[in-house]
């Protein structure tokens, strides 16, 4: 009980601060659909792809992902700011215990992050085609896009300490992630070490299960990228939890301290 | 009752942070219903031996017990029985009073109509009822105080562990504050545990426990930690006063002599005649203060390295 109404108050609290901060939600949303205008219209000229699709078409399921990984790790990471004002000591010294606190984080971030993707979903079919079964599916798709996105951000933000970090965040974890994961251009055309990374990077996986969502050819099949976000979920998930209670990871090491 | 086991009860209670002894170790049981005061000069330990009872930290060495369970195996439990104070504001400035104390009631368990009616209660116990709808950014630091003490009364915990509750507030405020403590212990039985630099707060303790570099240096009820350094203290002054404090210990007055700035405190036992009719022909003094012994005595006396003693 102490824990579901832990998680509930921690959701709450978060989509109400979301809701609270304009200026970040707002850039949330246009940051996708910037990246469809100013990038995909430029692109649309000389990229050249098989079957006659438009470029922004081509990227369209990857700029889904894309805004479901920037609100679901952003909220994550916001964590941070938490740490920085004294509200994460709050929440990891309730009776919920820290996993609970983390599952509130991680559940938050999902709302957020499948929110905004949801957002640049509802405005596909000005550029492709999508059938209601399709538009399901990509729904499905962004669910588990931005809980793999949350957990990872919750991930990063076991270890960041200053609100400071945030902008470097941005830069060194999640623009990479974007760049490698063929939500811009095709795995396929990289040179072997990027291919290699798009291999191990979760967000590949993310916008292949989106593609093939929204009826673009994938490159791994719908059971093995669902098998990979949750596996990247529950391992970011899992890494989180024993870096933010390393106090209890010590308790669990030691032997039994001796008590009457 | 007699059967029911201590609020805080820890034995060789310790904390290292590296090479570094933040509590070297830690004796102290805490009956039921206690109002405790921790104090010390800043690095004693106080906070640490606060976040140990809070279960925030792990022993290094050591055991501790809230209500006879123990804080680093069963945290689920001790946290259930306790409402935390820190020293720093845990107040969301994006939300409201009310959303703020909702938040967390819920962290401390409490579901829907529950919740809602404890936030009520708090709100109107800590005399917030016109800053309810208020964001927290735009408290000052005095009402996000009472925001943090009603919330960590919310829940109407059994142990309040309180770092510093009125650090940085005027005295309007720290008056707010004792006020609700102490009408939350008046009808709740609340124990209290708390810290502080402003020694006047600990007077009405019922007991005051001294920490300096980690170790107890003195544990016992106000009056006899006041008593234990004299029946009189004389505050002496001017260039003559350490050649008078010598001389006060030899005539067998001084119980405590300490070297304070200029001057020197001494804790006189027995007639003070003797010791003024010394002072009245003793050269070079500016001035010979009769006073009862406070806590800022006891906390110099014990907490400064080798005491003055000429």
């Amino acid at each position: 009980m102490s824990a579901a109404s832990a998680i509930y108050g921690i959701v709450v609290r978060d989509l109400v601060r979301t809701t609270r901060q304009t200026s970040r939600l707002l850039g949330g949303l246009a940051r996708p659909f910037m990246w469809l205008l100013l990038v995909g219209t430029g692109y649309n000229a000389i990229a050249r792809l098989e079957g006659g699709l438009s470029y922004q078409a081509y990227i369209y399921p990857g700029i889904i992902v894309m805004a479901a990984l920037f609100g679901g790790m952003l909220t994550a990471i916001a964590t941070v700011y938490d740490r920085e004002f004294g509200m994460l000591r709050l929440m990891l010294a309730s009776p919920a215990g820290t996993v609970a606190v983390l599952a509130g984080r991680a559940l938050a971030a999902t709302l957020v992050g499948a929110a905004q993707g949801a957002v640049v979903l509802l405005f596909a079919p000005l550029v492709l085609p999508i059938s209601s079964r399709e538009f399901v599916a990509a729904l499905g798709a962004l669910v588990l896009a931005a809980g793999m996105s949350g957990m990872l951000g919750l991930m990063v933000a076991a270890r960041l300490r200053s609100v400071e970090n945030f902008a470097g965040v941005i830069n060194v974890v999640l623009f990479p992630l974007l760049f490698v994961s063929g939500a811009l251009y095709p795995t396929t055309g990289m040179p072997p070490a990027l291919r290699a990374l798009a291999r191990v990077n979760p967000v590949t996986y993310a916008v292949d299960l989106m593609r093939q969502a929204v009826g673009q050819r994938g490159e791994f099949g719908t059971v093995m990228d669902v098998a990979a976000l949750l596996a990247a979920a529950l391992i970011a998930f899992g890494v989180a939890a024993v870096l933010f209670d390393p106090e209890q990871r010590f308790i669990r090491a030691r032997p039994r301290p001796l008590s009457p | 009752m007699s059967g029911s086991p201590a609020a805080i009860e820890c034995s060789g209670l310790g904390r290292d942070y590296g090479k570094v002894r933040a509590l070297d170790t830690l004796d102290l049981t805490v009956a039921r219903g206690a109002l405790v005061g921790l104090l010390g000069p800043n690095g004693a330990g106080k906070t640490t031996a606060m976040l140990l009872a809070g279960t925030l930290l792990a022993p290094s060495r050591g055991w501790a017990r809230i209500f006879g369970h123990d804080v680093a195996r069963e945290r689920r439990a001790v946290r259930r029985r306790l409402g935390l104070l820190f020293q720093d504001t845990s107040v969301d400035p994006l939300l409201t009073v009310e959303e703020n104390l909702l938040f967390a009631g819920r962290l401390a368990g409490l579901g829907g109509r529950l919740a809602r009616a404890a936030v009520a209660d708090a709100i109107e116990r800590a005399g917030l009822r016109d800053r309810a709808r208020q964001p927290g950014r735009a408290l000052s630091g005095g009402w996000r105080r009472l925001v943090d003490i009603a919330r960590a009364t919310l829940h109407y915990p059994d142990l309040l562990i309180l770092d510093e509750p009125t650090v940085g507030l005027d005295p309007e405020h720290r008056e707010r504050v004792w006020t609700l403590l102490n009408r939350q212990r008046r009808e709740l039985g609340t124990t209290v545990l708390f810290s502080t630099h402003y020694l006047t707060e600990a007077e009405p303790a019922d007991r005051v426990v001294l920490l300096s570099r980690g170790r107890v240096v003195a544990d016992d009820v106000p009056d006899a930690l006041r008593s234990s350094l004299g029946d009189e203290i004389a505050e002496i002054e001017g260039p003559g006063a350490e050649r008078l404090a010598r001389a006060i210990r030899g005539l067998g007055a001084a119980r405590t002599v300490l070297r304070i700035g200029g001057g020197f405190r001494v804790g006189l036992t027995g007639p003070r005649e003797p010791v003024i009719e010394l002072a009245g022909s003793a050269p070079g003094i500016d001035q010979l203060t009769l006073r009862r012994p406070s806590l800022e005595d006891v906390y110099f006396a014990k907490t400064q390295d080798g005491a003055g003693y000429p």
